[in-house]
């Protein structure tokens, strides 16, 4: 006998309908932007001097960022993932305690614990750093507005390689550093991908802990709520376009590739 | 030659071996589920830590409980693992899976999968193999990684029987060719026969008899060992049991002298021959069961010999052979 009744099925024509209230409610800030530009006030805000300015700064400050945190967040991911650390809810509770903190919190803390005045503060400017209004403020509010997103996307992208794999690469004579290279890092690449995808998305539109920690230099969003402040919604409007067309296609492309990478495995 | 002779502490008991394999010889590790088989070949492997004695292969220490800082990783022991799950890298072709380990080249692969009969599979995906074809990449790959023990934790389990002894047989010509040494676990007897120079018993943590597989036959040194060599009947009289195996029991007329004699209770077919069960009613007393070539009708009453089955004292003590009959 059919198991029947397992779960609630939904039919096509409501699937279609809700689909279609979703991309209406999650794409109409989209359309409602490109209904409010003409091409010849994006042209006219991106050519005043210095217009593209921004743009450069957040692109290399969410480059470093990213670089951060993909070099120190895989390792750490992965041994959360494996368990190998000790006292693992610690840990978890201190990756998850960015995401939960609202970001202008994060940045008012930032303020306490690397501004001039604190012990790391008085550290950095033994090296000529400032962590504040600096490109070095930028990346470091980035990182912390968007580490969580990186550290628990690649967690369960490795949770999903199996540890016999791993072990078969050691059997077959591979070391740890060459198994980690070979097996698990192509296995996880796609999870890897999504996380690294969100990751950039969020460092480029990282804002709240920006406004207090780095209010300059400028980046794309600091630019946006500035030039809203003082000349209006129309003229922040072609930096708002600038910064989608900058901090999407990477992350559909990974989205892409990694759908496709998938179906491979 | 591997000599091992170490202890791995486990939950319930530890698992205590002395073994030695000698350069191209296969010995199978036959005993339940649960009595340290896998846990013997992954310490020899390098897969876990030992708590007390040693293992060398050759000339070269592979792992010592004394010396911590003597622990080879697993891929520079000169030991393979074959497993029942095969571990075939999805992200890789079978080509690439049978040439992964250091030092292989493409030629070599090649060749070997030709060798297996992977010839026209080379460029398919793990993903789209069936699970003979699975485990014959991973015996490729493993044959390739050139090593001189191959440990073999029941890799054909999962597979149905006869391709599972087929590709047995398969590896055991492989080994043969390459001169390398092996180890078997199993928990089926006819495996370890087919496979193996030498079989040993293991059970919780020990090995309790090892030699030559018909001799651990028709000589177990233990009930234990008569259960897993598939002695299948246990007659008592006063202190003793008689372990009785199903192959070296058969019916004989009252006159020839046998000395067992029994009345039958079901008559099962089995194959070309008739299983019977039986109840022992003179001296011996219980219930076995018996192949014969001639059917019997139930409520018979039949006499049997049991030439050289061993005795046992009800305490499970070492036995002593029953005199030929």
């Amino acid at each position: 006998m059919a198991i029947r009744g397992a779960g609630v099925r939904v039919s096509t024509g409501a699937a279609l309908f809700g689909a279609l209230i979703v991309w209406i409610a999650l794409l109409g800030p989209l359309i409602t932007l490109l209904a409010h530009l003409t091409p010849a006030s994006v042209w006219n805000a991106l050519s005043q001097p210095d217009a593209l300015q921004p743009l450069v700064t957040s692109v290399t400050a969410s480059l470093v960022a990213l670089a951060v945190i993909v070099f120190l967040g895989t390792p750490l991911a992965y041994l959360m993932a494996r368990g190998r650390l000790p006292f693992p809810r610690v840990w978890e509770a201190g990756v998850l305690l960015p995401l939960l903190t609202p970001p202008l919190v994060i940045g008012l803390l930032l303020i306490f614990m690397v501004g001039p005045e604190t012990p790391i503060g008085a550290a950095l400017s033994h090296l000529n750093l400032t962590a504040s209004n600096t490109f070095l403020a930028l990346v470091v509010a980035e990182i912390y507005e968007s580490v969580p997103f990186y550290v628990l996307g690649a967690m369960a992208a490795f949770a999903t390689v199996d540890p016999a794999l791993e072990q078969a690469a050691a059997l077959l004579g591979d070391g740890r550093w060459r198994t980690w290279r070979r097996v698990t890092i192509p296995l996880a690449a796609p999870g890897l991908a999504n996380a690294l995808a969100v990751t950039w998305a969020r460092a480029m539109g990282a804002f709240g802990a920006v406004l207090i920690i780095a209010y300059h230099p400028f980046g794309l969003p600091m630019q946006i709520w500035v030039t809203l402040q003082e000349t209006g919604l129309s003229s922040a409007l072609p930096y708002a376009l600038v910064l989608l067309v900058v901090a999407l296609p990477l992350p559909v492309a990974a989205f892409i590739w990694s759908a496709h990478a998938r179906r491979r495995l | 030659m591997l000599v091992a002779d170490f202890e791995v502490a486990r939950r319930e008991f530890s698992v205590r071996i002395t073994l030695e394999v000698a350069p191209g010889e296969r010995v199978a590790l036959l005993g339940r589920s649960g009595a340290g088989k896998t846990t013997t070949v992954e310490a020899i492997a390098g897969l876990l830590r030992l708590t007390r004695g040693d293992v060398r292969l050759g000339e070269r220490p592979l792992s010592s409980a004394r010396h911590p800082n003597v622990d080879l990783p697993p891929g520079r022991r000169g030991v393979g693992l074959l497993r029942q799950n095969p571990g075939l890298f999805p992200h890789l072709t079978v080509l690439q899976n049978i040439g992964y380990a250091r030092g292989v080249d493409a030629g070599d692969a090649r060749v070997a999968a030709q060798r297996l009969g992977l010839g026209a599979l080379l460029n398919a995906r793990p993903r789209g193999l069936s699970g003979g074809e699975a485990q014959r990449v991973s015996l490729a790959r493993a044959l390739l990684s050139k090593v001189d023990l191959l440990c073999l934790d029941e890799p054909f389990n999962s597979l149905d029987r006869p391709l599972g002894l087929e590709l047995l047989d398969l590896l055991r010509r492989e080994l043969e060719d390459s001169a390398t040494s092996a180890i078997l676990v199993t928990h089926q007897l006819e495996e370890a026969q087919a496979f193996a120079h030498r079989l040993a018993i293991l059970h919780r943590g020990q090995i309790l008899q090892m030699g030559h597989p018909r001799e651990l036959v028709l000589q177990p040194a233990s009930r234990e060992v008569a259960e897993l060599v598939g002695y299948r009947g246990w007659l008592s009289s006063g202190s003793q049991t008689l372990a009785l195996h199903p192959d070296r029991i058969h019916p004989v007329g009252a006159e020839a002298g046998g000395e067992i004699s029994a009345r039958v209770i079901q008559v099962v077919p089995q194959g070309a021959r008739m299983e019977l069960e039986l109840e022992a009613e003179g001296r011996w007393r219980g219930r076995f069961r018996c192949r014969s070539d001639r059917s019997a009708t139930v409520g018979e009453l039949m006499w049997f010999a049991a030439p050289g089955a061993p005795i046992f004292p009800a305490a499970e003590e070492p036995g002593t052979a029953l005199s030929g009959g």
